[in-house]
């Protein structure tokens, strides 16, 4: 305090988001009318200052600083409006003063963090929170949280946000905020600097070296020219007594030995929503519409009707959701937050007192009524603007080129929108650019996914043959613009990161179905050149493989692309060999694989039918003959498994491929008696999955299947049931119907009698015997 | 005095302004806030009669644990001369509060209205001495005040206890009531007009059998706080362990106050049942179709001990506790029965060794 006094620096120590002390602040400038005003902050950002307080920039902004290479690192700075550091700036570039931010620069701070994270993993666990962006006080806060939670007790308040407020927010006395500060910031570091030391040594230091730098950045200030008292510092108020003594400054050689990684600092838009959410420090957090509302009725000199303006607000909300309050009760809310207030001897309701008052006037006692109002008055939807071109990165130039040359700047907004959009060519226009505006939306967009940058949200749509359309919902959030900021380090253009991604991806592909996956993507993200690099990774990888599923998987999705490729404008020629090759392989392996349990059964099912539909849909291309060729084995061999035999007849039966006399000899002789019941049944269950009609015209099958059945034994019977019933299970009620017709015809019974007793419902005996069945060993299955 | 004291031990229940006397004498002499038209004390020591406290020497109960955010809108719904209604479940303090808060405030909590289906407007108006108006015809003297004419007159704190049972039309005599602050008897031709101070507290259950939806216009006149059911165990658990041990020594049951064990037990039993889940919320349980609420739990204690104390040796047992437990939760259901008996074996039996006896006691008595 002693040198700061005959130096005569002024110290202002604030919190980060304080519209009191924004204007506290103000009062204190004007006043003292200083020539420089030093600014907690990266000081390499301090060129920043004048895009800043440029007319047309709107808080909430973000100082954004993040690492040149990988691993990337960001930092941020947020700015509201209400910011002390925000209205110092402004006061400075309105009345010719110098702003300079004083902190440590911020390729400095991202190398102590990046290297205390290191070593924190290290120790310990990681620190889930110290992921992305760190806000830089934050580690301030999380050690002293106890003592912020027993100040708060000892003043009778329910947290210290309240506390906070009621004595510092609404303190309107002149100097009486500063003073305030200074001493709470003396005494806080009192009660936890030793405790720090020991137990956060690392955390200690990293502050102490800011500070010293800090000081150093005073000095160098004074050096400069400017009389001593005509300089004030804004800083954190847990920095603000540490500040007063200049004498322990950083020397040269120990500036010249900090670490420091090469960074680049930009400015970008933020939006309150992002500010509520943000773990740490400073006030406002929680609330920053409620604060801009302060800030505004504090700058317009009537605090006082910060309430009035508060639950009217809210009130307005309410009516406009269909929710009827009157004036009334308004005004009662009015008095019962003030009355709250009076309770704690404050001179002014705190943003709890008239979240109460609202609850108990406004939603008639429950919160769930006025929730979705206390959100938008409490948080707000504003997000900030930047003048054009102000600092920005390449990449973010390109994605607002884009979004201007594809007409999708209005869409820039925090309200989600949807856009439907339709790839065809749009016939109506004369430009080419204005007839494919929707595909090149879709390209963008998904190049944009594959970035991992989250703007556009692609929802399925309900159909899926219309590949011409596609719906996208579309919300611009600071993370987006984050995320474009880091993409930079991919590439200049969103094409050329979206190519690079792409490639890097293809690098660490391993499977068929990853690679068909990326052929999508590619052809999706309209990066021809990757998709032919993505066709090569398939087909080395299908070269080794035997897996008829996968490769039938990937098959089928290239056989998608081939025929909706067009719509996109991509060239997929060069994927139809790709196609036939993999459509030979799982021809070729379909026998091999078809010797499979049961449970293998079923994928391969799926798979026989995507094959089976590929050779119908490209029968020029593919090889149709080999495939049926393949199928007649399959459905001639006895050792493979029974269903999928079973599967293989149903496609031939219903290409034609085999007569019907083949047909019926291959029944009988499948459904011979003394046939084990899991390879009868079983193949039954599978020939029974396609081609239904053609079944059930089919008198001698059911014939076969009668006599078979009937020739079973009674364990082999009970064997047999599971199949069948497998088996007929996904019939529906008129085939089930129709089959107990065909039985009733074939038992010498009336037709219509003998469907009714077997679909009509269980018999007390007859459900006794299906509960005995559950004694049955399933034991050998 | 003493005779008066004796007096007093006869019954069964004492007002709060009674019961607290010393209480509420040390906070008026302490009092050095600022004391509202027609108030005892100022609003910070009713705050502390209900919180609890210091009073100088004197410590002060908390008569209201929990949330005291609801306790600071409730007074501060009262300083701004507003009506106060307090809505909850049943057994979540309703009454409590607004009986304490009556005492502290006004010095009185026996100006109650009690609301049935059958509260009529006279009840909450004025009625007359038909004998008297036979003879006089309408006089001031014939004239029978209800306590919120009285309290009116009084400048004190009426009560409307179980207000949303009275049908609607009862419940809206309120409306001109609480808005012009008089009630005009035609009658005699004047109007009684309310003193500063006046002020009534009703309370309404939400989620019962025969409770009439209050109109928006008289919803309107009040401050509404909902009272919610304890927010976690240790606060259930310490008002459970007061009120039992209270009302132990003032009926004087001759079991001793059960074992902070049996305590644990029951609250975690209900609590289980009112939220639907295990206390670890790996479980889903069914709930029962009546209400389990705090004050429950407390009978159901008392119950139990007197049960200890009638019939057994005074010492709490599982079967005690089995047989309270069994009559809370099955209320009048068959399907209150299958809950109950589905969460002895779903939830219950696996609870661990502590739990068996009380599992077993409970599981015969449910047969």
């Amino acid at each position: 305090m002693k040198a700061t006094a005959e130096a005569g620096v002024h110290i202002f120590g604030v919190r980060h988001l304080s519209p009191g002390g924004a204007k506290h602040l103000l009062e204190y400038l004007n006043e003292l009318q200083p020539t420089a005003v030093l600014i907690e902050g990266p000081s390499d950002a301090t060129d920043e200052i004048r895009h800043l307080t440029n007319r047309s920039t709107e808080p909430p902004v973000a100082i954004l600083a993040f690492t040149e290479e990988l691993p990337v690192r960001t930092a941020l700075w947020p700015l509201a409006v209400y910011s002390p550091e925000y209205q110092g700036m402004k006061w400075a570039s309105d009345h010719g003063a110098d702003a300079a931010f004083i902190d440590l620069p911020s390729s400095v701070i991202l190398s102590l963090q990046d290297a205390m994270r290191r070593e924190s993993i290290s120790v310990q666990e990681v620190k889930p929170e110290a992921d992305e962006a760190v806000e830089p006080s934050t580690e301030e806060v999380k050690e002293q949280e106890s003592v912020y939670s027993r100040i708060a007790r000892l003043a009778g308040e329910h947290d210290y946000d309240m506390y906070w407020e009621r004595n510092y927010e609404h303190n309107l006395s002149a100097g009486a905020y500063r003073a305030a500060i200074l001493s709470l910031s003396a005494g806080m570091r009192l009660l936890s600097e030793g405790r720090e030391q020991l137990e956060q040594p690392k955390e200690h230091a990293y502050n102490a070296l800011r500070e010293s730098y800090m000081r150093r950045q005073i000095l160098d200030k004074i050096a400069e020219g400017h009389a001593p008292d005509k300089i004030v510092v804004i800083c954190g108020a847990y920095h603000a007594s540490a500040l007063a003594d200049l004498s322990d400054a950083l020397s040269d050689k120990e500036l010249a030995g900090l670490p420091s990684r090469s960074t680049k600092l930009t400015l970008m838009p933020y939006s309150y929503y992002k500010l509520s959410t943000m773990s740490g420090y400073g006030a406002g957090n929680g609330a920053p519409h409620y604060f801009e509302m302060m800030w505004e009725t504090m700058d317009a000199g009537r605090p006082e009707e910060l309430a009035h303006l508060y639950l009217s607000t809210l009130a307005g909300y309410l009516r406009s959701s269909g929710t009827h309050r009157s004036t009334a009760e308004v005004i009662e809310a009015v008095r019962l937050a003030e009355s709250l207030a009076a309770l704690h001897g404050g001179s002014a309701p705190t943003l709890r007192d008239l979240r109460d008052a609202a609850q108990t006037l406004l939603g008639h006692g429950e919160l769930s009524v006025i929730a979705d109002a206390l959100a938008r008055v409490d948080v707000g939807t504003a997000i900030g603007q930047l003048a054009d071109g102000v600092s920005q990165t390449p990449i973010q130039d390109d994605l607002n080129r884009l979004l201007r040359r594809y007409k999708l700047e209005k869409y820039k907004s925090t309200v989600a929108s949807e856009l439907p959009l339709d790839l065809r060519e749009n016939r109506r226009v004369s430009s080419e650019e204005a007839a494919f505006l929707d595909l090149s939306r879709s390209i963008l967009f998904h190049r944009l996914r594959l970035l991992g940058i989250s703007f556009a949200k692609n929802r399925p749509s309900g159909q899926d043959a219309a590949t011409w359309a596609e719906y996208w919902i579309i919300q611009w959030t600071p993370e987006v613009e984050i995320q474009v900021v880091e993409s930079t380090l991919l590439g200049e253009t969103i094409e050329v990161a979206a190519a690079y991604v792409l490639r890097e991806k293809l690098q660490a592909c391993r499977s068929i179905a990853e690679a068909s996956a990326l052929i999508r993507i590619a052809c999706e993200c309209g990066l021809t050149a990757q998709m032919e690099e993505a066709s090569r990774v398939l087909q080395s990888l299908a070269v080794d493989s035997r897996d008829v599923v996968g490769i039938a998987a990937a098959a089928r999705e290239l056989a998608t692309i081939i025929g909706f490729g067009d719509i996109r404008k991509v060239d997929t020629v060069p994927l139809t060999p790709l196609l036939e090759e993999l459509f030979r392989r799982g021809c070729l392996f379909l026998l091999d694989a078809s010797g499979c349990n049961d449970e293998a059964a079923g994928q391969m099912i799926v798979a026989m039918n995507e094959l089976n539909g590929i050779s119908l849909d490209y029968s020029e291309t593919v090889d149709e003959p080999l495939w049926l060729q393949e199928l007649l084995h399959l459905s001639e061999q006895d050792n493979r498994n029974p269903r999928l035999s079973g599967f293989a007849c149903a496609i031939l039966m219903e290409r034609g491929a085999i007569s019907a006399d083949e047909v019926a000899s291959e029944v009988s002789r499948r459904l011979s008696p003394g046939i084990p019941a899991d390879l009868g049944a079983g193949w039954f269950e599978g020939l029974s999955m396609r081609n239904r009609y053609g079944l059930l015209s089919r008198m001698s099958l059911w014939e076969q299947l009668n006599d078979y059945i009937n020739a079973l034994e009674d364990d082999e019977f009970k064997r047999a049931l599971v199949f069948l019933r497998r088996a007929f299970s996904t019939f529906s009620p008129r085939e089930k119907t129709m089959i107990s017709e065909l039985l009733g015809e074939l038992w010498g019974v009336d037709t219509e009698q003998a469907a009714e007793i077997l679909t009509g419902e269980l018999k007390e005996d007859e459900a006794k015997m299906l509960d005995d069945l559950n004694d049955f060993d399933f034991g050998d299955f | 005095m003493s005779t008066e004291q004796e007096q007093l031990q006869d019954y069964m229940r004492l007002p709060a302004e009674i019961l607290y006397r010393e209480e509420l004498e040390a906070l008026r002499k302490e009092d050095n806030g600022n004391i509202p038209a027609g108030w005892q004390m100022s609003p910070r020591s009713v705050l502390t009669f209900i919180a609890g406290g210091k009073a100088g020497n004197t410590v002060i109960t908390p008569k209201y644990i929990g949330n005291t955010r609801l306790i600071e809108m409730a007074v501060a719904t009262l300083v701004t001369d507003r009506a106060l209604l307090l809505i909850g479940e049943p057994g979540t303090a309703k009454s409590w509060l607004s009986e304490n808060l009556a005492a502290a405030i006004y010095g009185n909590s026996g100006l109650v209205v009690q609301g049935t289906a059958g509260t009529s407007e006279e009840h909450v108006r004025y009625s007359w001495n038909y004998a008297m108006l036979l003879a006089n015809g309408p006089t001031p003297e014939a004239l029978v005040k209800s306590p919120i004419m009285r309290a009116m007159e009084d400048g004190g704190i009426a009560r409307f206890e179980e207000i949303s049972r009275c049908a609607s039309e009862v419940q809206d005599a309120l409306i001109s009531i609480l808005s012009e602050k008089t009630i005009s008897v035609p009658e005699l031709g004047k109007e009684a007009g309310a003193r500063k101070g006046f002020s009534i507290i009703a309370t309404a259950n939400t989620r019962d059998r025969g409770v009439n939806e209050m109109s928006a216009a008289l919803k309107r006149r009040f401050n509404i706080i909902v009272l919610p059911a304890p927010t976690d165990i240790e606060t259930e658990l310490s008002i459970v362990k007061k009120r039992v041990a209270e009302i132990a020594s003032s009926y004087n049951l001759g079991a001793s106050v059960p074992a902070d064990e049996a305590l644990l037990k029951v609250v975690t039993i209900f609590r289980e049942l009112r939220s639907g889940m295990t206390l670890d919320k790996k479980e889903k349980v069914k709930t029962p179709a009546g209400v389990i609420s705090t004050a429950e739990a407390i009978s159901l204690l008392t119950n139990s001990m007197a049960l200890a104390a009638s019939f057994g040796d005074g010492e709490l047992t599982e079967r005690d506790l089995a047989a309270g437990l069994q009559g809370a939760v099955v209320k009048d259901d068959d399907k209150d029965k299958l809950v109950w008996k589905e969460y002895l074996d779903n939830v219950m039996k696996k609870k661990g060794a502590e739990w068996r006896g009380l599992y077993q006691a409970c599981k015969e008595l449910n047969e």
